[in-house]
């Protein structure tokens, strides 16, 4: 078990390797750089090779990667550019807004998703599954920025029902944060709806053909109770992975209503460095969030370990 | 596509909006007020309201820190010229005068001048603020890590009198030195407080910097010591990128001061709970030429260009008409200002003409660079290409992300055409400077002997008068000789709450907000 633990963790070390490899190649290609963009249009080539010298971009590709991995191992990852501040104090700070926003949307996601789904199973071809599958293409059709301003506009603006922005944190109440980030996570879950539904629909109308459904019925089982502990249970696997997979969709959509809605999430903060080339900040937060998954996938692994003996990894000479 | 996307999304929400506006436009007297004159903004009979002290203000970007040596970001001086005082200032007609010095002396040969310091100025530490602290703040302006070193490397020697007088000694002759001291980056910060500006900026200003979370707000509050003690008790500069979301809260009372562009303020327009603030800016817009490329060497074609564009269209398609048209580089609010717009007006037949005699008979091809970052760019650089294409030039565009295109086009000077702004400075000099032929921001690649000539003669020149002449030769020798298609001077437009009262703009690029005081309802 413990050479087990010990090789995933080699494996995922190896990954952050070359993730972060590439992460700082691929930023450095980029045209620009933060101190050309610092001096905007006052800037000359020697004010620019000044600022540069001042920031540590002079030095060879090579000496600069050196510097931020042994910053990196020795707990500091660096300061951002742009804000002066501590790289981890910024991603602690914007962390807790981006998570409550999707676990907020995946809240308001899921109950309906499977809810109009299964409706719209059992009573396929008929009106209820026309309207289900209109809503579900309207949801798909709809662009989310235009969503989210007219949702702003008479939501928050004309009816007054949500701050129109910002943030409240978790000091003024729980009850309060949620409220902050309630129109943005419905406009976030608007969007995730669609493909949820209709992988619920038919992984429900695949169910209900089973054999044992049949058998259910030859049983005499009450339908309800045979839809809630057979059809359903059955239906569940496939939808339960698109959730996993639409969490990581939510950090795209997450970038578009923090701006609109001014939040001060991962997503935002990820645009502007990308946009300010805040490269030590953009290097910090993708080690993160790769570090972040790679570790939920070790851990995912050891679950199933200890759950299933009957399970084993990369072979069978354990 | 995108842009399709763009356009229709902003008529759709416009659209709405409209609808969903408040149905007081018909009786709503319009509250707009106007300050084209450069006349003060009319403070009326109405009293200070005590009871409310906080305001809030919306900005599209955090500042890039909060050093006001250590950037050249408008977004910081904006912000640091609450925080920070300088040792004079500038009133919104242009002026000179007096903040931490109480008064100035210039020697006769115009290289010292000595100030005399305000008594009883205090840090928001709690120190009192003397010679040494200028002096100290202006070394740190000059030392290599500061971005504008290279605008005071004239001064020579700094001379602490006594703890209230110090004097500045120069190399050479700047007619203009003493503008060089108003700027909201010649701030006065004290030593012990210098490591760490850039996050806890502490300053002599009307206001003390209380917190700023990125990308959610900033918070001052007052200064109670200052010698011109503001009204407002905090201030709340609200980080909000979307301009809908700004519009929005700025209605929902959670904002009391927007920036909007003309396509939003026709909403607030008639409407008695807002008051619609327009203000000649100190800038200007324009399309730079690659004078280096083959063809655009040739003034002739230059000035086919500036003749084949209907600049009055432009400014009304792109800029809802908030713009003044120019003919030279230079902003219409300045003093030295020169109207140059007859020089070459807009006539297609005479371009086609021009640019016939120049041997483009048949045509000519040249790459156009915008900035995505500046939607108003974009959308001026397309219309022009078109107007290029009516007389024969095709262009290509390829819209550039700004880090882009500060690298490629700016520093580099790779491009035959592209549209850009450039904010105006109090001296004129300092506008102009790179026109001159060996001037490392000369990004047109411009090179004109008379032009290098005035550059240097305006220097020395003591003589007001003649430097003027001097200033407005160069700004017909701009029009006529097109190294940019100068486009216009744009107006900038402030929404606020009806009951903000105090908010004047002015020629450098700063929000001043120790006047501003809300009004009893």
């Amino acid at each position: 078990m413990l050479s087990f633990i010990i090789k995933r963790l080699i494996s995922g070390l190896t990954v952050l390797f070359f993730i972060s490899i590439i992460t700082f190649f691929v930023l450095r290609w980029m045209p620009g750089d933060p101190a050309t963009l610092s001096l905007g249009t006052e800037g000359t080539p020697e004010k620019i090779a000044e600022l540069q010298e001042v920031m540590g971009l002079n030095l060879p590709w090579y000496q600069q990667y050196y510097h931020w991995i042994q910053d990196l191992f020795s707990g500091d990852w660096g300061s951002s550019y742009v804000f002066g501040e501590d790289v981890m104090t910024l991603i602690i700070q914007r962390l807790p807004v981006t998570l409550l926003l999707a676990a907020v949307s995946m809240v308001i996601v899921i109950p309906f998703a499977f809810i109009i789904g299964i409706m719209s199973a059992l009573f396929k071809e008929r009106w209820v599954d026309y309207i289900a599958r209109s809503l579900m293409q309207l949801g798909d059709a709809v662009p989310q920025f235009w969503l989210a301003l007219i949702f702003l506009v008479f939501f928050a603006s004309k009816l007054g029902w949500f701050p129109v922005a910002g943030y409240v944190g978790f000091d003024d109440g729980i009850l309060a944060s949620i409220h902050s980030v309630l129109l943005p996570a419905i406009v976030l879950a608007i969007g995730q709806v669609g493909p949820l539904i209709r992988i619920i629909r038919s992984s429900m109308l695949s169910s209900l053909e089973q054999d044992y459904m049949l058998m259910t019925q030859v049983n005499g089982l009450p339908k309800t109770l045979a839809i809630v502990k057979y059809a359903l249970r059955g239906a569940s696997i496939a939808p339960l992975t698109i959730i996993g997979m639409q969490l990581a969709n939510m950090l795209a959509g997450a970038i578009l209503v923090e701006n609109i809605f001014a939040l001060p999430g991962i997503g935002r903060l990820l645009l502007m460095t990308v946009e300010q080339r805040d490269l030590i900040l953009l290097q910090g937060m993708v080690i993160f969030v790769t570090s972040a998954v790679v570790l939920v996938n070790i851990l995912t692994d050891i679950c199933y370990r200890l759950a299933n003996p009957m399970i084993r990894f990369g072979g069978n000479h354990e | 596509m995108k842009r399709f996307k763009f356009i229709f999304s902003v008529l759709l929400v416009s659209i709405i909006l409209v609808a969903c506006g408040s149905s007081t436009d018909e009786e709503g007297s319009a509250n707009e007020n106007s300050n084209l004159d450069s006349t003060e903004q009319k403070e009326e009979s109405n009293t200070v309201n005590i009871e409310k002290t906080e305001l809030n203000m919306a900005l599209s970007v955090d500042p890039d820190g909060l050093d006001p040596h250590r950037t050249t970001a408008a977004s910081t001086f904006q912000i640091t010229s609450n925080i920070f005082d300088t040792l004079v200032t500038v009133t919104p007609d242009g002026e000179i005068d007096k903040d931490l010095a109480e008064s100035w002396a210039i020697s006769d040969d115009g290289l010292t001048i000595t100030f005399e310091l305000r008594e009883g100025v205090v840090f928001h530490n709690g120190r009192e603020m003397t010679a040494d602290d200028v002096k100290y703040s202006f070394e740190r302006l000059k030392d290599e890590e500061s971005p504008r070193s290279g605008d005071y490397a004239n001064i020579a020697e700094i001379n602490v009198i006594d703890h209230k007088t110090i004097e500045f000694v120069t190399d050479s002759l700047n007619v203009e030195l003493l503008s060089n001291f108003a700027y909201p980056w010649a701030a006065i910060v004290p030593e012990e407080a210098a490591e760490d500006l850039r996050n806890h900026p502490i300053g002599t200003g009307p206001f003390k910097f209380e917190e700023w979370v990125p990308q959610q707000q900033l918070v001052l509050t007052k200064h109670t010591e200052h010698y011109d003690p503001a009204s407002l008790e905090t201030v709340n500069f609200k980080m909000m990128p979307d301009v809908t979301s700004q519009v929005s809260a700025l209605q929902a009372g959670e904002l009391d001061i927007i920036a909007v562009n003309g396509d939003l303020v026709g909403q607030f327009e008639g409407n008695p709970d807002y008051t619609i603030l327009e203000n000649r800016s100190n800038s200007i817009q324009l399309m730079a030429i690659n004078t280096e490329h083959e063809a655009l060497a040739d003034q002739r074609v230059r000035q086919a260009i500036n003749l084949a564009v209907d600049k009055q269209a432009l400014i009304d398609t792109v800029w809802w008409g908030y713009g003044e048209e120019i003919g030279s580089h230079y902003p219409t609010m300045l003093k030295e200002y020169i109207d140059t717009n007859s020089v070459l007006s807009y006539n297609t037949d005479q371009a086609k003409a021009l640019l016939e005699e120049a041997g483009y008979r048949d045509g000519l091809e040249l790459d156009m660079y915008l900035p995505a970052s500046y939607p108003a760019y974009v959308d001026a650089g397309q219309i022009i290409a078109n107007e290029l294409d009516a007389i024969g030039i095709k262009v290509n565009i390829e819209i550039v992300e700004w880090a882009t295109w500060l690298s490629d086009v700016y520093t580099d000077r790779q491009y035959d055409l592209t549209v850009v702004g450039h904010t105006g400075r109090l001296d004129p000099y300092d506008l102009l400077a790179r026109y001159h032929s060996e001037n490392g921001e000369n990004y047109f690649n411009y090179s004109n002997q008379r032009v290098d000539e005035i550059l240097t003669l305006v220097q020395e020149e003591q003589d007001d008068a003649k430097r003027l002449d001097l200033y407005q030769e160069l700004q017909k020798i701009l029009a006529e000789d097109v190294p940019a298609l100068y486009i216009q001077s744009p107006i900038t437009l402030t929404v606020t709450a009806s009951d903000v009262a105090g908010y004047t703009s002015y020629p450098i690029d700063i929000y001043q907000m120790k006047d501003v005081y809300f009004t009893n309802p």
